[in-house]
């Protein structure tokens, strides 16, 4: 019987039948695992406390037939229980939560975006991560994954973002002038909200003024939608409760 | 090959939470084995219920009447407010027989990564309550998870500008409960949370 232990954060954990969950985790070594965790509400030594989402563990797993692992026990890393007083870090938190566990397939391997949420995370419980970190974490995760959108330069010529810019999700990211004159379904961009968003992709940390941040949201949810083909329900519910 | 009565009532038992197929079928052959009269208390129970019982109006608990038991009871206190996820939760509190005052039943809890938000839940109605009742203090007994936590904020941030009492039902230790074995995550809380004395 294969069994492993393996650093993983929860992503996600729905209850299932009287007492059982399933739950998602963001593993280091295997990317996404989805596993049963028999009696895991009633469970007082096991599971206790430890498979809510955000929560940094190392799970014991062993395989079982088909794609779902049994989860046999857990050692507490980290809960991040600090992020559960304050209402927009918990948001972002589980924002990130939702974008990682939807950006990955089942069992492949993403250290790196593992690693960048565990950062997240710490720095968010830490209270170092304002609004504009949610759109540098959500740039890196998006480029780590393999769909970085292009904001420094044209996504169909590679050339500078000659004005008027649009920014078309279809062709990957901002189109300048004249190549926007092909594109269906472009959005107007202004080029300091491109050059402002190349930045953080190139690591830069400057806070975005509030209306850029929103400017930048409404794009990032397009881009985003388009890869996965659905919006994250956690824009719905950040938008519901003017949060960013 | 079975009746297409039998079957009718193996795919109602089966749509029920928790039940699937197979048990479904054992529950049906029970009732086929049992008196009648359980059969029929059965289906007028459940008639009962669908035709009689309705959310309370006030606090979307259960009721019969116009307004549930806990609302129309005078000896409760008007100033302290309870404010739980579900039904089960209120009847929890209800069995520790130490508050006195009322409830308002939620219906459910925030849940950012399932998208169910304020307009999902009684928030609305509990708001409107407030405008025409003397509470003074709102006690959120939302479950200590994620969605319970996320929940218990949102109404802090909502109702404190209104200059109502907001508290937390604290976490921590069960009663008998022994340290050695608490998990990380409750006895950090319960170490959070402790008080002078």
């Amino acid at each position: 019987m294969d069994r492993s232990i393996e650093l993983a954060v929860v992503v996600s954990a729905v209850d299932y039948g009287e007492a059982d969950r399933i739950v998602t985790l963001l593993t280091e070594h295997r990317g996404r695992v989805s596993a049963f965790a028999a009696g895991a509400r009633k469970s007082k030594r096991r599971f206790a406390g430890a498979l809510e989402p955000g929560t940094l563990l190392r799970a014991h797993l062993v395989a079982r037939r088909g794609s779902t692992w049994r989860l046999d026990s857990v050692d507490l890393d980290r809960s991040h229980l600090a992020l559960r007083t304050d209402l927009p870090r918990l948001s972002r938190a589980l924002y990130a939560l939702e974008l990682c566990r939807e950006l990955v397939r089942d069992e492949q391997p993403h250290p790196a975006l593992f690693r960048i949420l565990v950062e997240y995370l710490g720095q968010l419980e830490a209270n170092r991560a304002g609004p504009t970190s949610l759109i540098a974490f959500e740039l890196a995760a998006l480029g780590l994954a393999g769909f970085m959108p292009r904001f420094s330069a044209c996504a169909l010529c590679g050339g500078g973002l000659v004005e008027p810019v649009r920014f078309d999700a279809d062709h990957g990211g901002c189109v300048c002038g004249p190549c926007g004159l092909r594109t269906a379904h472009g959005v107007p961009v202004s080029r300091e909200l491109a050059a402002a968003l190349a930045g953080l992709q190139a690591g830069e940390r400057t806070p975005m003024p509030a209306d850029q941040r929103a400017r930048a949201r409404e794009l990032l949810n397009r881009f985003v939608a388009h890869q996965l083909g659905r919006r994250l329900n956690a824009v719905d519910f950040m938008a519901q409760l003017g949060l960013d | 090959m079975t009746p297409a009565p039998l079957n009718r009532l193996v795919a109602q038992l089966a749509k029920l939470p928790g039940i699937g197929e197979k048990t479904a079928q054992r529950l049906a052959f029970h009732l086929l084995r049992s008196p009648p009269e359980y059969a029929l208390e059965l289906s007028g129970a459940i008639q009962e219920v669908v035709a009689q019982v309705r959310l309370c109006p006030r606090c979307f608990s259960l009721a019969e009447g116009a307004l549930c038991p806990l609302c129309t009871d005078a000896r409760r206190e008007d100033r302290v407010l309870c404010v739980v996820e579900g039904v089960a939760d209120l009847l929890a509190i209800e069995r520790t027989r130490e508050f006195k005052g009322r409830y308002h039943v939620l219906h459910g809890v925030l849940s950012p990564l399932e998208g169910v938000g304020p307009d999902q839940l009684r928030i609305r109605e509990l708001i409107t309550r407030l405008g025409d009742s003397p509470v003074e203090e709102i006690i959120v007994a939302t479950n200590p998870d994620v969605e319970g936590e996320a929940t218990a904020l949102y109404l802090m941030r909502l109702l404190k500008p209104m200059g109502v009492k907001v508290s937390r039902i604290a976490q921590g230790i069960p009663m008998g409960g022994d340290l050695e074995y608490a998990d990380q995550a409750t006895l950090a809380r319960a170490l959070q949370g402790r008080r002078e004395l």
